[in-house]
């Protein structure tokens, strides 16, 4: 399946990007901790005691049996009963994860961590070191597959967004998991596939596209560009340049780096209909966004409160900011914010996931001091109990109102990203 | 209405009256300048939603006639036309005619607008204030009370009371203060003649102040001040200056200004002002303008550095007593409270480097500036 070898040969100016892919992430690294399990087809679902339970991850055995992600966890017993069924294990996902970005750091230092499965590489300036593009991806995929039991797959090409089709159409498509797409290739390889297939292409996109004629990537690569810029104006132009493989943005290793925002939000396990209910997560994500900030060395000059209704059929909520005269990353000013921008704008509806927010992040080394408030005492306070939760983790010291049965810290702390570390 | 007018003293008038004038409203008419013309003279009020200013033009003023009223009557004329054009009218004498549709009929030289004004009954009726809560000030103490408050007050509306001066006055001393809680000026001045007086949390717009400094710029004699439960008088013979008040509760000042210091440094003002500024110019661009003073036995190194710009070192001489410190802070704070500052030598107390510190004139106690510290690692 592979180009012929004439075709790696990699010019001078010529970049190499990659987009490696982690097979089946959180299936894969399960797998290789149960090595027992090798054999079985496996799945990591939400919550492994309940059939409404989603699964996360299925390992290509399973895939096999027509499991896929995001389905219930009933469906995919119903599909394959011998099933294997692991709970997740997020903090370890992450810290391998960060393993696999330390390896890729060890061929360039443009590595741009992209999700927590896949990371962008411009390893241009390594390729005479490993000889050529598939040689140099050849060896990551070993190494990584050695370390840590990961499958990944590698597309390549000129810049980010021809990497990232070269990988989702052909390297996961193909045995080896490896695919140079030249962009001189772009209109025999990515022009004939039907348009969904693309990039930044999701299902809605792709029906506006359709109404207007356009089936195949090639025939918007050569839809007139003003039609698409007065259709969708800036993301028209955006979609044709992918289209014709146009995309001249770096690989930038600080992606997640510098924040400009820090927030959290959360989805209530059931509607919340009085204030003072609403206001413990309100303050529980207020602090954990102040901490977060804290542990980063930013203080924010912008809060923004956001929640949505619990009624999806009739959507309400709103999402509203306001700027503080100081930057702050204190618990209680921000939350002070938040209570207020909440009270102001709430309409009295149900609410069943809210979110804080702190933005214009600036750092904390020198700031102004103030007159009146306290803040070096609260930030002491705060720091302590920063220390604490970080050495036994975020449910040792809460708010008592988080005890309450509106508080979610408790149910939280076991978390991330909504699943059990 | 029908009067004649010099043009001089037309001109100084409507440009009191003018800074009043809304400039956008909802209320149209308070676009307008209201005159009145009776037997004593002519009359012009500007307002907008938070001042308002009243000058008489009298009869005659030192022998010499100023406006002469044919007919009394009254009109509200477009205010931000007729303050541009009583400048460029070419006579010496202004005649103006009012008729009884409101239009009104300027003439001067060989000139003739004829503008469309208001009827006066729409316009808004001044505050009859009590006269229970009365003192007087000389005009110089007013305005050096404004200059050195003044530029302290908060100027982001979102801070409320902060964004205007505090005003008290007990056992006959007035004192203003005036903070945005990075920095803060406090003046006393003594008023002898105001009895068992006091007034406490009275509190002006920052804004409002620095309007009726410019409004008695000129006045050399005392002024007479009103105070009312939401508006505060200012007023002389022929001016009448009101304001309203800010609500809420002006926070206590006193147990944030530390009593005395571990560190005096005495200095020559205008030195150090210079040497501050020059540091400004390296600081001037980053956040907080930060500039760091380094105080040994008998110098003050003066010391600012930028990433993107470069840095700067400078040594003032200076009497230092106490513990050598080193402390950063906002250098637009410091030259703003040496520039207010009129005496040659000033006397500044430190408590430590993450504490507030004092700054006044050496010879004298009833000026204080004091500036907050910024934090660095």
């Amino acid at each position: 399946m592979f180009q012929p070898a004439d075709n790696l040969k990699n010019n001078h100016n010529d970049r190499i990007v990659m987009l490696a892919d982690c097979e089946s992430f959180y299936a894969s690294v399960e797998k290789a901790a149960h090595p027992e399990y090798r054999d079985q087809p496996l799945v990591v679902a939400g919550d492994p005691t309940r059939r409404s339970g989603i699964i996360l991850a299925a390992c290509p055995l399973a895939k096999k049996y027509g499991i896929t992600t995001a389905e219930r966890l009933g469906v995919s017993l119903a599909k394959c009963p011998d099933l294997v069924v692991i709970r997740p294990r997020m903090q370890e996902y992450i810290r391998v994860s960060l393993q696999i970005t330390g390896i890729y750091q060890s061929y360039t230092d443009l590595v741009e961590p992209y999700s927590i499965d896949e990371h962008f590489l411009d390893v241009t300036g390594s390729i005479h070191l490993f000889g050529d593009p598939y040689q140099i991806a050849k060896r990551i995929q070993d190494q990584v597959q050695q370390e840590t039991g990961v499958r990944v797959r590698i597309g390549m090409s000129e810049n980010k967004v021809l990497s990232k089709m070269a990988c989702d159409r052909f390297a996961k498509r193909n045995s080896v998991g490896i695919f140079y797409l030249p962009a001189k290739e772009l209109q025999k390889m990515l022009w004939p596939l039907p348009v969904q297939h693309m990039f930044m292409v999701g299902s809605r996109t792709c029906r506006h596209l359709q109404t207007m004629g356009i089936y195949t990537i090639g025939q918007l690569a050569q839809t007139s560009l003003t039609k698409l810029r007065s259709r969708w104006g800036v993301n028209g132009e955006v979609l044709w340049l992918i289209a014709n493989g146009k995309n001249d943005s770096p690989v930038n290793p600080h992606t997640h780096g510098k924040p400009k925002v820090i927030g959290h939000q959360m989805t209530l396990p059931f509607d919340y209909r009085k204030l003072e209910d609403i206001l413990v997560p309100l303050l529980e994500l207020s602090e954990l966004v102040c901490q977060r900030a804290r542990m980063k060395g930013y203080m924010g000059q912008v809060v923004s409160v956001g929640c949505q209704g619990a009624d999806f059929a009739h959507p309400s909520g709103f999402h509203r900011q306001m700027k503080l005269p100081d930057p702050t990353h204190l618990t209680d000013e921000v939350f002070e914010i938040a209570k207020k921008l909440f009270k102001e704008h709430w309409d009295g509806l149900p609410i069943r996931r809210v979110g804080v927010s702190l933005s214009q992040l600036v750092s904390d080394q020198e700031y102004q001091l103030t007159l009146f408030d306290n803040r070096e005492t609260k930030l002491v306070l705060e720091r302590t109990t920063d220390w604490i939760k970080e050495k036994y983790g975020n449910a040792a010291i809460m708010r008592a109102s988080s005890l309450t049965e509106s508080g979610q810290a408790r149910n939280r702390a076991q978390k991330i990203g909504g699943h059990y570390k | 209405m029908k009067i004649r007018i010099a043009k001089s003293v037309l001109v100084e008038a409507v440009a009191q009256v003018s800074k009043a004038v809304s400039q956008k409203t909802t209320i149209p008419v308070l676009t307008g300048m209201k005159a009145i013309a009776d037997q004593e003279g002519l009359l012009l009020t500007g307002s907008n939603s938070d001042i308002t200013i009243q000058v008489r033009i009298p009869h005659v003023k030192e022998d010499q006639e100023q406006v002469f009223v044919e007919q009394t009557g009254s009109v509200v004329i477009p205010g931000k036309i007729f303050g541009e054009m009583v400048r460029k009218l070419p006579g010496e004498y202004v005649e103006w005619e009012v008729n009884e549709r409101y239009q009104i009929t300027i003439q001067s030289g060989s000139t003739e607008f004829q503008l469309h004004g208001f009827n006066p009954d729409e316009y808004p009726r001044l505050p009859r204030l009590s006269a229970d809560q009365v003192f007087s000030i000389p005009a110089d103490e007013l305005r050096s009370l404004i200059r050195q408050t003044g530029f302290s007050v908060a100027t982001n509306e979102a801070r409320g009371v902060l964004t205007g001066v505090l005003w008290q006055l007990e056992n006959g001393v007035l004192t203003c203060v005036a903070t945005d809680s990075h920095r803060l000026s406090r003046r006393l001045i003594p008023t002898p003649n105001t009895g068992q007086l006091s007034l406490d949390n009275v509190i002006l717009p920052g804004k409002s102040m620095s309007e009726l400094a410019k409004t008695f710029a000129d006045d050399e004699d005392s002024v007479e001040i009103v105070v009312a439960d939401h508006q505060l008088l200012v007023k002389n013979e022929h001016i009448e200056f009101y304001s309203r008040l800010l609500d809420g509760t002006y926070p206590d000042t006193n147990r944030v200004i530390p009593q005395c210091g571990d560190t005096e440094l005495i200095t020559s003002t205008r030195e150090l002002l210079q040497s501050v500024e020059r540091a400004s110019l390296i600081s001037r661009d980053g956040r907080d303008n930060v500039i760091k003073w380094t105080m040994s036995d008998d110098t003050v190194e003066v010391t600012s550095v930028s990433q993107d710009v470069g840095s700067v070192t400078e040594e003032v001489k200076a009497r230092v007593k106490g513990n050598a410190l080193g402390i950063s802070f906002n250098a637009r704070y410091m030259i703003e409270a040496l520039r207010s500052i009129e005496s040659d030598e000033i006397r500044i107390q430190f408590t430590g480097t993450m504490t507030p510190f004092i700054i006044q004139p050496a010879d004298r106690d009833d000026t204080l500036h004091l500036i907050v510290p910024i934090r660095t690692r």
